[in-house]
């Protein structure tokens, strides 16, 4: 058999039910401001992050000597990341994917026009797990190549277009690339490899013509789990740079970070907009709540002149207010993933993530907080009424 | 009269602090009841009546003296004690009968049981108590406002009684119901005061009055006549 003071409590809010509901839809606003924006901000962080993290998910190893230009047909003699260099990268990288890249500035000509840009030379089989190829298909070996978008717009070029590679010098026949296919606009890469304004070719082809066999530029490290890249950079630099600094090694994850701080400072921002919503209905509970101890003065003299104590008093002023918090609550949390939902999807384009523990949480947080506010606003008015002296309550009429 | 009587007023006096001055409701009033006396208090309005209900129901404490109630000095206990003596010591049935408007006529005898025993009553007391003062078993599960002056009486009557109390304090119990219901009301105290209660009743009616056995007479705050 349930608690006389909730049935006390139940039966003063059916008798007031009118008054009781508009004051829970208070909380009910407030709980589907608090989800609802909670969750927007939530799907903005894992929209951001998934699309970052792509980016971003990989360690860039370059050589710590700075490297002097070099130019097709005159092989630089400067230093870069040897073959047992990369050896170890690759033992210390683990199951992560290890890419050595070969790349130089230099000339090439398309046709009769002359352009600068960068040439990288990669593994075929490398050249997928990072790169996207938008048109045409990936280089075999031999004389393939791929342009990237830039290069390939600015030149009018299509598959099967030939490029000259290498300073135009006419006691020297230069060597010509067949393009195979166009690469997919990249912008500003964060893994270094630029290919906007690149060509690419087999890392055979690279070493046949501008020599550095065994001797990369940069090395290049994705993860397949970016919240292990710091212990990855570690080891790398462990066994590597074990004496001196052989090479640098750097990451974009630091931008991840910093943009996952803003967005985090702006989910507070928009949750702290939402909170005055239930602020509001804090001041609308405290208010009914107030009422009903003013309209049941008399009836808390009875209580207390019979034998009921304080504490019993107050209990039943916090479980309407807990009532009232619980229906607004349960209320709120239904609307607000119907709202959420509604406003993730226009706001943010994508309710992949919508679902995700992440975002979801941000209903019960928002249901609790709900409550949390309603029994708050309860306090004082159960407060007052246990306080009453129970002769002058009497007398009230 | 022999032992420690049930109630003490010794040298009790109650001073209300007011704006237009100090108002002394009781003044130096030193009176003892025995256990299972039947006593009418009377005197005319303003003469301290309620005040001195007030005090016999510890609903309030003394300016000054000592009240004893079952042979404890009101004024050392804490507020929970009171509270517990309220409970368990004292039936209080007032002239409006001031039943809990929320509660059912039933839940309204049993309210006094869970406050006492922390749990709904099992064990029929509520029941056997409501039907003892002759209340309609069938109206039970009314609310206060559908009962008539002389039912909403038998139920407070029935709350009063449901803890076993030693003192009844009855204020104007009739005040508010016919004669002839007051009359009903008035055997059922009778009753309870053959069955060994303490029975202090308030009341301007001097027929009503007849009913006890000693009348005490209030005027200015003091006892005038005991």
């Amino acid at each position: 058999m349930r608690d006389i003071f909730f049935d006390l409590s139940v039966r003063s809010v059916k008798l007031n039910f009118l008054r009781s509901i508009l004051a829970s839809i208070g909380i009910v606003i407030g709980v589907v401001a608090i989800s609802s924006m909670g969750m927007l901000g939530a799907n903005m962080q894992l929209s951001v992050k998934q699309q970052l993290s792509s980016d971003v998910n990989t360690i860039m190893i370059s050589s710590d000597v700075v490297r002097t230009t070099s130019t097709a047909g005159t092989p630089t003699t400067s230093q870069g990341i040897d073959k047992s260099t990369l050896n170890d990268i690759t033992t210390a990288a683990g199951l992560n994917q290890v890419i050595p890249i070969h790349n130089t500035r230099t000339q090439f000509t398309i046709g009769s026009t002359d352009g600068r840009g960068s040439i990288y030379g990669l593994d075929p089989n490398d050249i997928t797990k990072f790169l996207t190829i938008a048109q045409g298909e990936n280089i075999k070996g031999g004389s393939d190549a791929l342009v990237g978008a830039n290069i390939a717009t600015n030149f009018n070029m299509n598959i099967g277009s030939r490029i000259k590679i290498g300073q135009d010098n006419v006691s020297i026949t230069r060597p010509t690339v067949r393009v195979a296919g166009i690469l997919a606009a990249r912008g500003f890469a964060s893994d270094g490899v630029n290919t906007d304004n690149a060509i690419i070719v087999p890392d055979t082809w690279y070493t046949d013509h501008f020599g550095n066999k065994d001797l990369y530029d940069q090395v290049n490290v994705i993860m397949q789990n970016i919240d292990t890249i710091n212990q990855t950079e570690a080891a790398i630099g462990d066994k590597v740079n074990r004496r001196t600094d052989i090479v640098r090694i750097s990451d974009a994850s630091s931008r991840l970070s910093s943009i996952s701080s803003t967005l985090g400072t702006i989910t507070t921002f928009i949750l702290a907009i939402g909170s005055i919503s239930l602020v509001v209905a804090a001041v609308s509970i405290f208010n009914v709540m107030m009422m009903s101890v003013n309209e049941r003065i008399q009836e808390i003299g009875i209580l207390l002149s019979i034998g009921t104590e304080k504490g019993e008093v107050r209990r039943m002023f916090l479980y309407e207010a807990f009532i009232l918090g619980v229906i607004g609550a349960l209320v709120g949390g239904i609307c607000s993933l119907i709202i959420g939902y509604s406003v993730v999807s226009a706001m943010i384009g994508n309710t992949a993530y919508f679902f995700l523990p992440a975002s979801i949480i941000y209903v019960p947080y928002g249901m609790i907080i709900g409550v949390v506010v309603c029994i708050l606003s309860g306090l004082y008015p159960a407060w007052h009424a246990s306080n009453m002296d129970p002769i002058d309550a009497l007398r009230n009429e | 009269m022999t032992g420690t009587p049930l109630i003490r007023l010794a040298d009790v006096s109650k001073v209300y602090h007011l704006e237009s001055g100090d108002f002394t409701a009781l003044n130096h009033v030193t009176l003892d009841i025995a256990e299972n006396e039947f006593v009418a208090i009377m005197g005319p309005s303003g003469s301290g009546k309620s005040t001195m209900m007030n005090q016999l129901g510890i609903l309030d404490v003394p300016t000054s003296g000592n009240l004893f109630i079952d042979g404890k000095d009101v004024a050392k206990m804490t507020p929970l004690e009171r509270t517990h003596m309220r409970r368990d010591v004292i039936g209080y049935i007032f002239q409006k009968f001031y039943l809990i408007p929320l509660l059912s006529a039933y839940e309204n005898v049993e309210y006094p049981l869970i406050l006492k025993y922390k749990k709904r009553d099992t064990t029929g007391k509520a029941a056997a108590v409501l039907k003892s003062v002759g209340f309609d078993e069938q109206m039970s599960s009314h609310r206060p406002n559908q009962l008539s002056g002389g039912q909403q009486q038998r139920v407070a009557i029935a709350r009063a009684l449901v803890n076993d109390p030693k003192i009844l304090l009855c204020d104007e119990p009739t005040g508010n119901l016919d004669r002839k219901t007051g009359f009903q009301i008035m055997d059922i105290l009778c009753g309870l005061h053959k069955e060994g209660k303490t029975v202090i009743l308030v009341t301007h009616d001097p027929k009503i009055a007849e009913y006890a056995h000693r009348t005490i007479e209030l005027e200015d705050g003091r006892v005038v006549e005991s």
